[in-house]
C-alpha cells in the first residue's frame, strides 16, 4: 500500500519535473544557509564558514540528482526523453518514416488479416455452451466400399432409433437432415431453407431459443410434427419481429404449422459451409421442423440424416467412439442385413466446423508470415543505411560519455515506435482487409460473419508489431552502437569506402528477400494456373448460356407423381416456346448445383460383389433432353424420349466412369439394372460423359439417370429448370410467365447461369488464388524497394568514386551498365535461391493445384522473368543517377 | 575524532519519524542536526542522504511538508508527522526493538 503511494506520487513528480526541481534547488539552498549562520555563529569567518559548511554537506549536484532520481521515475524520464528525440529523429527524414511504416503496416495488416481468419475459423470456440463436448458421429461405409467416393453416408433411421436414449456416452443426441419448405403467406411465396431435427437436436446444442420453447419429445413423433421454429432473420424479416407469432399457425408447403418459438440472431445450424461437402445442407438454415422419424422404415431409405450430440461430463471423445464401436456391434447383432453398415467416426464440431481448411489457411499464413518477414528485412536494411548516415552522431555521443546499453536503449525506442505506428496503421489495414474478405470472400468458408475486430485480433497484432520491432530493430541497433571511437573520428566524417560488413548484410538481406518473394510469387502463379485449368476442365458440360432455377411443387396440389409429371410435361414445351430459349429440360440436380442423392443398383444377371455387396451410384432423374441442353455428349446409345413413360419399359442412361468400371471394354447398352425399390429392371439405353457434381476437381462417380416419367422415387416436387438460351437474351420474364400459366403458386427460386454456379464451385480456390497473389505481388514489391534501397544508397556511396572514372574517361553507358549488373546480379542470386526454395517448398504445396506440377517449368521461368526485370526496374533509377553524375561535381562535393 | 558511522538506510527513517515525534514540525537541517547531536556526534548524516528519505516517507504518506520561516528567519520547508506516520513509527519502533531483543539474545547465549 505504501509502495503503491509512493509509486503514485513519483508517477506525478514525472510530469511536474520543473516545478520540483527548482523547488528542491529552493530547499536546500536553505538547509545550506542555515549551516552557514550556525557556523557563523560559532565564531567562524564568512568565507570560512560557507566553505566548512559545502565541505560537511558533500556535493550539492549530486545531492540534487539523488533527490531528482528519488522524486520521479528514471526509467520513464529515460523513455520521455528517447521518444522525444526519437520523434525528432524521425521528423528529420519523413521519407524514411513513412516509407517504413508504411511497410510495416501492410505487413503486419496483412498477417492480422489472415490470422483473424484463422482465429474464427480454427481457434475461436463455437458459440455454442461448452462447445468442447459438442461431436458429430458419421456413419462411415464399410471399408472397401466405393459409396461415391465420399468419405461419410447419411445414418439410417433405424439407428437413430437404436441410439436416441443412450445417456452413457451422450447426454442429448440429435438428428437432422435439410429440407425445403415453400412459405404461401406473409408477402411472396418463397422457398425457406429448414431442417427437420428430433427432439434432442436443440437440447444436444444448447441454444435456447429467443422466444418461445423448442419442440417436445411428443411433437416429435409421426402425426404430431406440426410445429416450426423460425430463424432470427426470418422473423424479422417475414414477420416483423412480432413476439405474438409464437402459436401462430402459418403454411408450409401448403400444410399449416403452428410456430412454437424463434431461435436467437446468428443460430443457423446446420450450414453448408460447416458440413460435408457430399450433404446437401443449405446455405443458411431458416426454419426447424420436427423430424418425427417413424418407428419402422425401410433399410436405405435416401436421407441426409445427420447426428450431433453432447457428451456426458468427463466423456472424452476416444470413449464416446468406442462406445458407438460397441453400438454398431449391437446393430449388426440385431440387424444382420444392415451388418457393417454402422461404423461410424466421431468428429468434434469444432473440427467438423473447421473442415480440411486448416492446411491451407496455415498455408497462407505462413506466406503473409514470409511477408511480414520480407518487410522486417527491408526495413532493417533501411535503417542499416540510416545508421551508416548517423555515425558521426553516434560517435559523437558516445565521446561524450553516453554508455553502450543507454545508446541501445535510445536506438531500439526509435524503433520501436516505428513499429508501433506500423501496428497502428497495420491494424488499420487489416480492418479494411477483414471486412473485405468478409464481403468477398466465399460463402462456403464457414463462421466468415463471424470475424471482426476484437481483442484477441488486437492482442495478435500488438504481439506481432512487438516482435516485428524487436526482429528489424535489434540488429541495426546492435551494429549502431558498437560503435569504434577511435577509427570513427579518424575518419573524420570522410564517407570513405562503403565500409566492410553491414553493405554485404545489406546484400545478403536483399538476396534473402528476393528469393522469398520468389517463392510467394511461383506458388501465386502455380495457383492462378490452377484455378484457370479448373474453369477450363471439362466438367460434362457447357456453361455457356446456361440458366438454371429451382421450382417447387407444394405437396398439397401435386400430391402423386402423376399431377407432377403432368405438371412438367405442360410447362417443358411452354418454356420451349419461350423466344431466345433454344432448348430446356428438367432434372433433379444440375451440374455444379450439389451433391446428387445416391442408391444402390443391381446389375441384372450379375453376381454381387464380395460380401453380397451391390454397387452404390449416384441417381438422378431428368427430362428428355436434358443431356442436349447441358451439352453432355452421347457416348453411345440414345437420349430419353416422350414415350418412355409408365407403361413402356423403363429405360436408364448411366455415365461414362458406370460403364467403365462395371463394363470396361464393352457397350453396356441393354444390360438391365435394378434399383431396389423398383419392381421392374430398367434398360441401359444410353452412356453419357462424366458430370461434375461439385467441383471441377472431383473425381466423377458412376451415376445413372432415369426418366422423370418412369420414376417412382417419392418426391418430384423440388427439381431444377435448366434453359440453353441464346447469347444476350433475357428469357427469365418470359419462363416466369409460362410457369405462372400452368400454375400461379408455384414459386421459382435460385435463379442462376451455369457459368455463376461453375465460378462458386472453385471460389475457395479463387479466394485463395487471390489472398496469395496478393500477398506475392507485396512481396514482389518488397524485393524491388530492397533491390532498389541496396543499389540506390551504394551509387550515393561511390559517387565520389563515379566521378573520378568518368573523369578518366570511363563512358556513361559503362557506368550504367556497372550498376545495373550489379542490381541483376543480386537478382540472379536471389532468384536461384529461391527455385531452390520453391522446389522443397512445392511438395507440400502439391495437393491444392490441379492441372500443374509443383514445379511447373513455365511458371517458373516466367516468375524468374518477372523478378529479373523487377530488378531491372529497380536498378534502373540509381544507375541512370550514376550515369548522369557530373565528374567535377562530385570530386568537389566532398 | 571519532569515524562517523553512516545511516543505514532502515533506521534512518525510524530516526527521522522519531526525531519529528519528539521535536515537532522540524525542517530538514534542523533533523540532521538532532540526529548528529543525539548520536553524540557519531552518526553522520548529508542531504544526499536524507533528503531522498525525506521525499521517500512524503510520498508514502508517513510525513506531510510546508514552507515556512525558521527561528532565525529563514525560509525553510517544514516536515511534521501524519497520522499514517505516527502508526508508522509505533510499528518500526516494536519491530526495531523485538529485532534488537532477538539479537542481544542471541548473541548472548552465544557468549555463555
Amino acid at each position: 500500500m505504501r509502495q503503491l503511494r509512493a509509486l503514485w506520487a513519483r508517477l506525478l513528480g514525472v510530469l511536474r519535473v520543473r516545478h520540483g526541481g527548482a523547488e528542491i534547488g529552493a530547499e536546500l539552498e536553505s538547509y545550506l544557509q542555515m549551516h552557514i549562520d550556525d557556523n557563523l555563529r560559532a565564531g567562524m569567518a564568512p568565507e570560512e564558514a560557507r566553505r566548512q559548511a559545502l565541505i560537511s554537506l558533500g556535493g550539492l549536484e549530486q545531492a540534487k540528482q539523488a533527490m531528482h532520481e528519488r522524486s520521479t521515475l528514471p526509467w520513464i524520464e529515460n523513455l520521455k526523453q528517447d521518444l522525444k528525440f526519437a520523434v525528432r529523429q524521425i521528423r528529420r527524414s519523413p521519407g524514411f518514416a513513412v516509407a517504413a511504416v508504411t511497410l510495416l503496416a501492410l505487413g503486419i495488416g496483412s498477417v492480422t488479416t489472415v490470422f483473424s481468419l484463422i482465429d474464427t475459423i480454427l481457434l475461436k470456440p463455437l458459440p455454442y455452451p461448452e462447445p468442447s463436448r459438442l461431436v458429430i458421429p458419421w456413419n462411415v461405409p464399410p471399408p472397401g466400399v466405393d459409396v461415391g467416393g465420399f468419405a461419410y453416408t447419411p445414418w439410417s433411421p433405424v439407428h437413430f432409433h437404436a441410439i436416441e436414449h443412450e445417456t452413457k456416452a451422450f447426454q442429448s443426441i440429435g438428428a437432422f437432415e435439410p429440407g425445403d419448405f415453400n412459405l404461401t403467406e406473409a408477402g411472396d411465396p418463397a422457398m425457406l431453407q429448414g431442417a427437420l431435427v428430433s427432439s434432442g437436436f436443440f437440447p444436444a446444442l444448447g441454444v435456447q431459443p429467443a422466444v418461445g420453447r423448442f419442440f417436445t419429445q411428443e411433437e416429435d413423433t409421426p402425426g404430431h410434427e406440426r410445429e416450426v421454429i423460425l430463424s432470427d432473420g426470418i422473423w424479422r424479416s417475414r414477420f416483423h419481429a412480432d413476439r405474438s407469432i409464437v402459436n401462430r399457425t402459418i403454411r408450409l408447403n401448403g400444410i399449416p404449422y403452428t410456430v412454437v418459438g424463434v431461435m436467437p440472431r446468428g443460430f443457423s445450424f446446420p450450414r453448408a459451409s460447416e458440413m460435408p461437402g457430399d450433404f446437401d445442407f443449405p446455405p443458411q438454415t431458416e426454419l426447424w421442423v420436427p423430424i418425427a422419424l417413424p418407428a419402422v422404415t425401410p433399410r436405405f431409405t435416401p436421407s441426409e440424416l445427420a447426428f450431433i450430440a453432447r457428451l456426458q461430463p468427463g466423456v472424452s471423445l476416444e470413449q464416446s467412439q468406442d462406445f458407438m464401436k460397441q453400438y454398431a456391434a449391437t446393430i449388426d447383432r440385431l440387424h444382420p442385413e444392415m451388418k457393417g453398415w454402422s461404423a461410424s467416426q466421431v468428429l468434434p464440431l469444432q473440427r467438423q466446423v473447421a473442415g480440411d481448411r486448416e492446411k491451407p489457411l496455415l498455408l497462407i499464413l505462413a506466406a503473409a508470415g514470409v511477408v511480414l518477414l520480407i518487410v522486417c528485412f527491408n526495413v532493417a536494411g533501411l535503417l542499416l543505411t540510416r545508421s551508416l548516415g548517423r555515425q558521426r552522431e553516434f560517435t559523437l555521443r558516445a565521446a561524450l560519455g553516453a554508455g553502450r546499453e543507454r545508446m541501445l536503449r535510445q536506438l531500439l525506442t526509435e524503433n520501436l515506435m516505428l513499429a508501433v505506428a506500423g501496428g497502428f496503421f497495420g491494424m488499420v489495414v487489416a480492418l479494411a482487409g477483414i471486412s473485405l474478405v468478409k464481403d468477398c470472400g466465399p460463402a462456403n468458408l464457414p463462421r466468415l460473419q463471424e470475424t471482426g475486430p476484437d481483442l484477441r485480433i488486437f492482442a495478435f497484432a500488438s504481439g506481432v508489431t512487438l516482435l516485428t520491432g524487436l526482429l528489424f530493430g535489434l540488429a541495426p541497433a546492435l551494429g549502431a552502437a558498437r560503435v569504434n571511437l577511435v577509427e570513427s573520428l579518424k575518419d573524420g566524417g570522410q564517407k570513405s569506402g562503403s565500409g566492410s560488413s553491414r553493405p554485404r548484410l545489406r546484400r545478403a538481406l536483399v538476396i534473402s528477400q528476393t528469393a522469398l518473394a520468389l517463392v510467394l510469387v511461383i506458388a501465386a502463379g502455380l495457383l492462378g494456373r490452377t484455378f484457370d485449368r479448373l474453369l477450363a476442365a471439362d466438367s460434362g458440360f457447357r456453361p455457356a448460356h446456361l440458366l438454371t432455377f429451382e421450382i417447387s411443387l407444394p405437396t398439397t396440389s401435386y400430391p402423386d407423381r402423376d399431377r407432377i409429371a403432368r405438371f412438367y410435361q405442360r410447362t417443358l414445351p411452354l418454356l420451349r416456346a419461350v423466344p431466345g430459349v433454344e432448348s430446356a429440360a428438367v432434372g433433379e440436380d444440375v451440374p455444379m448445383g450439389g451433391a446428387t442423392e445416391s442408391g444402390v443398383a443391381i446389375i441384372v444377371g450379375r453376381q454381387p460383389l464380395k460380401d453380397h455387396r451391390y454397387p452404390i451410384v449416384n441417381y438422378t432423374v431428368v427430362s428428355p433432353e436434358y443431356f442436349a441442353t447441358l451439352g453432355t455428349r452421347f457416348l453411345s446409345g440414345r437420349d430419353f424420349l416422350d414415350s418412355d413413360v409408365l407403361d413402356a419399359p423403363p429405360a436408364a442412361i448411366i455415365n461414362r466412369s458406370f460403364a467403365r468400371k462395371y463394363w470396361p471394354g464393352q457397350d453396356p447398352v441393354g444390360e438391365r439394372l435394378l434399383i431396389p425399390s423398383q419392381k421392374i429392371p430398367a434398360t441401359i439405353v444410353g452412356v453419357v460423359a462424366d458430370v461434375r457434381h461439385l467441383s471441377p476437381r472431383e473425381q466423377p462417380a458412376p451415376e445413372m439417370f432415369e426418366p422423370y416419367t418412369q420414376n417412382v422415387w417419392p418426391s418430384l416436387t423440388l427439381m431444377h429448370m435448366v434453359l440453353r438460351t441464346r447469347a444476350g437474351v433475357d428469357v427469365l420474364p418470359g419462363a416466369r410467365a409460362a410457369i405462372r400459366s400452368v400454375d400461379p403458386a408455384v414459386p421459382i427460386t435460385h435463379v442462376a447461369t451455369l457459368a455463376a454456379l461453375t465460378s462458386d464451385a472453385v471460389a475457395q480456390e479463387r479466394f485463395s488464388m487471390l489472398l496469395l497473389g496478393f500477398i506475392g505481388s507485396l512481396a514482389l514489391l518488397l524485393a524491388a524497394v530492397g533491390i532498389y534501397g541496396v543499389i540506390s544508397y551504394s551509387v550515393g556511396q561511390q559517387t565520389r568514386e563515379i566521378g573520378i572514372r568518368m573523369a578518366l574517361g570511363a563512358p556513361r553507358r559503362q557506368v550504367f551498365g556497372t550498376i545495373i549488373r550489379r542490381s541483376l546480379s543480386l537478382a540472379l542470386l536471389g532468384i536461384g535461391a529461391g527455385v531452390i526454395a520453391a522446389l522443397c517448398v512445392g511438395r507440400a504445396f502439391s495437393s491444392y493445384l490441379y492441372g500443374v506440377t509443383a514445379s511447373d517449368p513455365l511458371t517458373f521461368l516466367a516468375v524468374a522473368m518477372v523478378l529479373a526485370i523487377t530488378a531491372l526496374l529497380a536498378g534502373y533509377l540509381p544507375a541512370r543517377r550514376a550515369a548522369s553524375v557530373d565528374p567535377m561535381q562530385a570530386l568537389r562535393s566532398e | 575524532m571519532p569515524d562517523k558511522t553512516d545511516v543505514w538506510q532502515g533506521t534512518l527513517a525510524l530516526l527521522v519519524l522519531k526525531t519529528l515525534e519528539s521535536m515537532g514540525p522540524q525542517h530538514g537541517y534542523g533533523i540532521a542536526r538532532r540526529i548528529e547531536q543525539t548520536s553524540g556526534n557519531r552518526l553522520a548524516l548529508n542531504y544526499g542522504t536524507l533528503y531522498p528519505m525525506l521525499l521517500k516517507l512524503e510520498q508514502e504518506g508517513a510525513i506531510a511538508s510546508e514552507w515556512g520561516v525558521s527561528d532565525n528567519n529563514r525560509k525553510a520547508k517544514f516536515y511534521r508527522l501524519t497520522r499514517a506516520g505516527r502508526k508508522q513509527l509505533e510499528r518500526a519502533t516494536q519491530d526495531w526493538q523485538q529485532a534488537t531483543a532477538i539479537v542481544a539474545r542471541f548473541l548472548s547465549s552465544e557468549e555463555a
